[in-house]
């Protein structure tokens, strides 16, 4: 048995109502390969570094899972390949199995990344200072 | 003396990371430029092995969107 990540994008408009739909049905369609379904987090709606489907943002959603029929899980692939429920999907196999994510941690951790994310950019500016103080100093 | 050769290391074995997972875009920021190219080991000074695997997280990376393919700045 081994472990796969799937991580794919959603439209961006679609509601929260909606997106939960397609969870739903990628879980049964999952259930049908005789897969067992670890992690399925929204992970939220995010920038793509270039557009896709005439998309500029989308909503990323992950899914781990520990793999049942080879042949059942290429059907699967394809189908979701075909299907106009996600703008793109890809399937990565993992070496190790993957940590239980509860769903109410999900939705905290989109939020403290923006932080982290500004805080971070601060950091960087910080360094960049630092950075040409070096430089001068190595020239004098 | 006016050069002073700066030494090369390994980012990963400095900071004792083994894996290298293709949605921690922050750290692929690293190795590539401006413009998104992967940028070559003689200039990070990767290792070979942790390089290799900064290459793959990238482009797994650039197909999920998380990455750009290129970067010229024009949107």
């Amino acid at each position: 048995m081994k472990y796969y990540e799937m991580l794919y994008i959603v439209n961006p408009n679609f509601e929260r109502k909606k997106i939960d739909d397609i969870i739903k049905e990628i879980d049964t369609r999952l259930s049908k390969t005789k897969s067992k379904i670890i992690n399925h987090v929204v992970w939220g709606k995010k920038k793509l570094a270039y557009p896709m489907k005439e998309h500029k943002y989308g909503t990323y959603v992950m899914l781990h899972y520990n793999g049942g029929e080879k042949s059942a899980l290429d059907e699967f692939n394809s189908w979701l390949k075909l299907s106009d429920l996600v703008i793109r999907h890809m399937i990565v196999r993992l070496e190790n199995e993957p940590d239980k994510i509860e769903k109410a941690d999900s939705d905290l951790n989109i939020e403290s990344e923006k932080k982290e994310s500004s805080i971070n950019e601060e950091k960087k500016l910080n360094d960049n200072e630092e950075e040409t103080t070096e430089k001068t100093k190595g020239v004098e | 003396m006016a050069f002073q050769t700066r030494r090369k290391y390994c980012f990963f074995k400095e900071n004792n990371i083994t894996d290298v997972d293709y949605k921690d875009t922050k750290l692929l920021k690293r190795f590539t430029n401006d413009n998104g190219k992967i940028m070559p080991r003689r200039v990070t000074g990767t290792s070979a092995k942790m390089h290799r695997k900064v290459v793959s997280a990238i482009k797994r990376a650039r197909i999920i969107g998380l990455m750009p393919f290129v970067d010229n700045g024009s949107e």
